[in-house]
């Protein structure tokens, strides 16, 4: 675990008010955050959700999951004042209790569903401008 | 999952236990505009046999007995087929069977270059041929997490091919196909080693909604041609079986015709469906 916060301090995870490098797009952060993951035996999923997001107006994505998995929800955004939120929710629209990993522009929300089936992702940011985002997800 | 205690050790106050206490629900207006989309809603093959893993530790070996692809003109068999293929290549790669992979692999280039997504000296089709390529690397180097992404990326790259050839009727149909044999490969072990725990992983209604929304989306040829309407037949009909109440593990006997039902499907798409 340790090779995970070596990771994110490296990556400039840590550090919420870092501008990102020119090249970075919401994309490239987020499987930034998520490779964290992946070094602790989390695969991630080549799909990806991407828009665009308010303050206030969060979004909402469907997924499936399997009882069994572990999963993160990793999301970037490349605004480096906006503060982004990752939570789930099950089937019924109920919150569901999750780990989150919060640091301004990039957040990550760790779920083990009890049950399979379909839950719902939320997306939420916090201050600064309608911005551009990213979400992927990876399991193990 | 332990990381936020070793990162909270390390004095790093990021992470935290965001506990549903306090948190509002959903609204029925924010689920209903819940985005769906294929390329994430839909779990791989490989996240399903993941949590076959935790619960039942399946000997993948004896379960993989790949489905040879099919001779026929037909576009939306040769979709479904490749979706097949696709939950062969993470099978095998459970199965860590390097020539397997190799050979799901051939499998999928050739029916690509069947559905014309991968032509001869085109710039756009080296990405799919080269897809091709790293997963026999990655099957001969034994690297099968790094596989089993490629797996997924090869199929995604299926589906953006057939996007932009005008072909996006057929993306579903590889989605079905997957779906449809690795249930039938889950829902088989399950019935055969039945515990609450690994018929969790069977209780995945909303897939089958989407599938059958999907394939009922088709335009109207497509749809009422014998293979999508048998397909869209049985997956009625085990709708019922993985929508149980109060999130309940699929019973045995639901996980039994599951795998019948699933069996006839994948046996339907090798043949082409009722004549």
């Amino acid at each position: 675990m340790k090779k995970l916060i070596l990771f994110l301090c490296a990556a400039g995870l840590l550090s919420a008010q870092d501008a990102p490098p020119p090249s970075a797009t919401p994309r490239s952060r987020a499987l930034e955050l998520a490779g964290a993951f992946a070094n602790d035996g989390y695969k991630i999923r080549d799909g990806f959700w991407a828009g665009t997001l308010e303050p206030g107006k969060p979004q909402f994505l469907a997924v499936n999951l399997f009882s069994g998995n572990e999963y993160w929800f990793s999301a970037a955004v490349l605004t480096p004042a906006a503060k982004l939120s990752v939570a789930l929710f099950d089937d019924s629209g109920r919150p569901v209790d999750v780990e989150v990993f919060q640091d301004g522009a990039a957040a990550a929300a760790g779920f083990v569903p009890a049950a399979s089936g379909k839950y719902f992702v939320k997306l939420g940011l916090v201050g600064g401008e309608k911005t551009e985002f990213c979400l992927v997800y990876s399991y193990k | 999952m332990s990381i936020r205690c070793d990162f909270l050790a390390a004095g790093l106050a990021v992470f935290s236990a965001a506990l549903a206490m306090g948190a509002e629900a959903m609204t029925k207006e924010q689920m209903q505009s819940a985005i769906v989309s294929d390329s994430i809603t839909i779990p791989t093959p490989g996240e399903f046999f993941s949590a076959m893993d935790e619960h039942g530790h399946p000997n993948w070996t004896q379960m993989f007995s790949p489905k040879s692809s099919v001779n026929t003109s037909s576009r939306e068999q040769m979709a479904l087929m490749l979706g097949v293929l696709v939950a062969d290549g993470y099978l095998a790669a459970e199965a860590q069977d390097g020539q397997g992979v190799k050979n799901t692999g051939k499998e999928i280039i050739n029916l690509t270059k069947k559905l014309g997504l991968v032509r001869e000296n085109d710039e756009k089709s080296k990405g799919l041929l080269s897809r091709g390529t790293s997963l026999v690397a990655f099957a001969e180097n034994n690297d099968w997490s790094t596989l089993r992404e490629e797996l997924e990326a090869t199929q995604n790259e299926v589906k953006l091919s057939m996007i932009e050839q005008k072909d996006k009727d057929l993306v579903i149909l590889v989605t079905v196909g997957a779906w449809v044999r690795g249930t039938q490969v889950a829902a088989e072990f399950i019935s055969k080693n039945y515990s609450a725990g690994s018929a969790g992983v069977l209780r995945q209604p909303a897939i089958v909604e989407y599938l059958i929304s999907g394939l009922g989306g088709l335009p109207e040829k497509l749809r009422e041609g014998p293979l999508i309407a048998e397909l869209r037949q049985k997956l009625g009909s085990v709708l019922p079986l993985v929508q149980t109440k109060d999130r309940a593990p699929v019973s045995p006997e639901a996980a039994k015709e599951l795998a019948a039902t699933m069996l006839a499907l994948v046996n339907a798409i090798s043949e082409g469906g009722r004549k």
